[in-house]
């Protein structure tokens, strides 16, 4: 089958396009950086597989996003290009498109966000470009699916023309490296030896390593210094800059010709949003205020209602129907007690929740999809300069507050390695939603009064220690490489409600998905482990294996005020997913609802055990899933238990504290 | 000839010279179309020393206050 790669800047309309070429939906957002790595589907006719990449402004990568790009270009078979060009930026986009011309593999343009163009008064002749490229350009807007049957059929008929790669003038000086490197570097099957040549000078990092595995360090090494000291010489300039100028002379004249412009003076909505939302004084109130809000649409306004409800009819109509039917067909005591007190209550326990995790992934995604994500980058930088980190890394954080996973990878984008791995180990201390049931049912049973307020202080606690950490890490065992900013601010736009809902359930339905696997398998698991003890099965609970295992952990967990074996159990199955948490007491403590599970808990539990419990629940261990992707993009095992170990550190300082303060205070 | 810095905000200006700007910044200034010669306008200013937001052609960037003093403009 034929495949197709994706190529373009970042934020213009890859993934959508994508999305609409594939008939599936891979995360976008009004971003750069969004997409980090690399992801394969099916053209909807089945004929071609397409291949989404993160976005880059040239071949030369500098973050672990970018290099995805360039190793995917260099290392692995694909038969044509699909560049994705933002109309609206032609003249950096089209930056890079010289430099995949070169690279000589067949292309097609697709010449995206052109509604945005017009509405700024741009005009691109496309017959026009695609002379002067010589390549076929199509206009689409991804966004609404416009232009994109065609953009199948050009890929389609374009599989078989061969294209011949372009030969851009560089000056003699430059010229006569080329030619130089040409001869050290002899045949070339896989690339155009002038692209290689021209990258090599360029300072591509990943070439120049190609290159040294083929060519001895001290050849390389001349021809590179030889090249430098001539143009020099010739141009009164660098390398890399000679390289962009004339790439740049060459766009400039394409789009001398064949771009028109109408001067549209009036100021955009952008604009006037931004006034006031990167305003020098309201900019952070306000995005504070955003991030109050959406915690009370969630736990207060709108989602607690709505999981009331819910609860009330797994306990109620659901319970009933399950026992009256397993009666019916005469099923065994064994079974009715699996069903009900394991697998309902377990997997019921956690997915009243549903309606709240929704409601927060849904304004996560409208943050996301709105462009005020990079602004919060922009508004938080100071801040974040303080701790030794930049603003981009507020990004990962704040994705971490819907899941962790998604979160560390977005750390991608990080240009430095020290300030990427920092964020990646801090973004667990972003209260996920996974950990949401448990806030959800502590705070219904002790803090019934101050519900969102109790919720929004553990929010702000995993921030506020994220920050001291940071700043911790950055004066200790990660200290040198300074911190680097710069972000790119992409105008506003008005969310679809299509694309918000689609961009919903993509999240949640991890959630759904876990309480059918991880939250079924685990409470299954911890309801057998509480039906059979030592001495036989359906044993008093306090006799049970689950009740052995827990009292190990209860000694330690005395100083911290929930020294109970239920504790203990219930914080060990919470490594698997921390709303298993929820399960395992709703099993332990053998009831039918949320509701009278909140009443019994009044008997183990004092407000301030509860808060104590429910900041060890924050802060102690990320999920297995979390730390698998930490492993994953550190390729570290030393830093992944040292995510580990730190947390489980942190979360028992933190909980004493607040649990032997509270005492003196007399809670 | 001034810094970036003494723009006033809303005020326009041409771009002189970038040498004195760190490597990493300024490789992404120009991927962003930031460079010598580029018409630009400080949007806005963060409070305590924080970064700026300039837009060139329609493309809004932040950078740093410290990245921003290297930068020398021409007022327009
Ligand atoms: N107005 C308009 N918006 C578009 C169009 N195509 C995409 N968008 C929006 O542009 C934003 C970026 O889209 P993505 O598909 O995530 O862009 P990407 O190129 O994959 O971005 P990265 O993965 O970050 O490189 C989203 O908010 C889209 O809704 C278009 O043709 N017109
Ligand atoms: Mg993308």
């Amino acid at each position: 089958m034929m495949h197709i790669a994706l190529v373009g800047n970042p934020n213009t309309g890859k993934t959508s396009l994508f999305n609409q070429l594939t008939g599936t939906y891979e995360y976008v957002g009004n971003w750069s950086g969004v997409t980090v790595e690399k992801k394969v589907g099916v053209l909807r006719n089945k004929q071609a597989k397409v291949i989404d990449l993160p976005g880059v402004y040239s071949l030369h990568p500098l973050s672990r996003d970018e290099r995805v790009v360039t190793q995917f270009l260099l290392t692995e078979s694909f038969d044509e290009m699909l560049n994705i060009v933002d109309a609206s930026q032609l003249e950096r986009n089209l930056l890079l498109t010289v430099q995949l011309l070169e690279f000589g593999k067949p292309l097609a343009i697709a010449l995206n966000m052109v509604d945005v163009a017009e509405r700024r008064g741009i005009f691109i002749d496309q017959t026009k470009l695609a002379t002067m490229l010589r390549v076929p350009v199509v206009p689409v807007v991804a966004r609404t699916g416009k232009g994109c049957d065609q953009v199948e059929h050009m890929l389609l008929e374009k599989a078989t023309e061969q294209t011949e790669p372009l030969t851009l003038f560089y000056g003699g000086a430059m010229e006569r490296a080329i030619e130089r490197f040409r001869a050290a570097w002899g045949t070339e099957e896989k690339f155009p030896v002038r692209w290689l040549a021209i990258q090599f000078y360029e300072g591509n990092s990943y070439v120049r390593d190609y290159v040294a595995e083929k060519l001895p360090e001290a050849t390389w090494r001349s021809l590179y210094e030889q090249a430098e000291k001539e143009v020099q010489q010739a141009e009164q300039m660098s390398l890399a800059q000679l390289i962009y100028e004339r790439r740049r002379s060459f766009v400039k004249e394409i789009i001398e010709q064949s771009v028109q412009r109408k001067e549209i003076e009036r100021v955009t909505l952008t604009e006037r949003i931004d006034a006031v939302v990167t305003n020098k004084y309201v900019g952070i109130p306000i995005f504070l205020l955003a991030m109050y809000v959406l915690f009370q649409l969630t736990f207060d306004w709108i989602g607690a209602p709505l999981s009331d409800l819910l609860d009330a009819f797994f306990a109620g109509p659901l319970t009933d129907s399950m026992t009256a039917v397993l009666k019916a067909i005469g099923a065994s005591e064994f079974i009715r007690a699996l069903i009900v007190d394991g697998i309902i209550a377990g997997v019921g326990g956690v997915l009243v929740f549903v309606p709240q995790i929704f409601i927060l992934f849904f304004f996560i995604s409208f943050l996301e999809d709105s462009g005020y994500m990079a602004r919060v980058a922009l508004v938080m930088d100071r801040l974040m300069e303080a701790v030794g980190l930049n603003g981009k890394a507020f990004i990962p954080l704040i994705i971490g507050f819907g899941c962790n996973v998604p979160g560390v990878m977005a750390a991608r984008t990080i240009e430095q390695p020290r300030e990427r791995l920092v964020t990646m180990l801090l973004t667990p201390l972003m209260s996920c939603s996974a950990r949401l049931p448990v806030y959800a049912l502590f705070v219904g049973a002790f803090f019934a009064t101050h519900q969102a307020l109790v919720v929004l202080s553990l929010y702000v606690l995993g921030v506020s220690l994220a920050l001291i950490l940071a700043k911790l890490f950055s004066l200790t065992i990660l200290k040198e490489e300074s911190s680097v900013f710069v972000v790119e601010l992409p105008p506003y736009r008005m969310p679809q409600w299509q694309a918000l809902w689609r961009s919903t359930w993509d999240k949640g339905k991890g959630f759904v998905k876990k309480a059918g696997t991880f939250i079924f398998g685990g409470s299954v698991a911890i309801w057998l482990l509480s039906y059979v003890g030592p001495h036989g099965v359906n044993v008093n609970m306090d006799d049970s294996f689950l009740a052995m295992i827990g009292s190990v952990l209860a000694p330690l967990l005395a100083p911290l005020g929930f020294g109970t074996w239920q504790a203990g159990a219930a914080l060990l199955t919470g490594f698997l997913a921390k709303e298993v948490v929820v399960s395992t007491m709703n099993i332990i403590y053998h009831v039918p609802d949320v509701e009278s599970l909140q009443g019994l808990m009044a008997s183990h539990f004092t407000a301030l055990s509860a808060f104590s419990f429910m900041v060890f629940v924050l802060l102690y261990v990320p999920c297995l899933a979390t730390v698998a992707t930490i492993y994953k993009e550190t390729r570290s095992r030393k830093w992944t238990m040292f995510s580990i170990g730190y947390a489980l550190v942190l979360a028992y300082i933190v909980s004493f504290v607040i649990y032997q303060a509270g005492s003196l205070f007399g809670f | 000839m001034v810094a970036m810095t003494q723009l006033r905000v809303g005020e326009r200006a041409k771009i002189v010279d970038l040498s004195r700007v760190s490597d990493l910044v300024k490789r992404r200034l120009l991927d962003m179309g930031v460079t010598e010669g580029a018409e630009i306008c400080l949007k806005c200013t963060m409070p305590l020393g924080g970064p700026f937001m300039i837009e060139n052609c329609g493309q809004c960037v932040g950078i740093r206050r410290n990245e921003a003093m290297n930068i020398q403009v021409k007022p327009l």
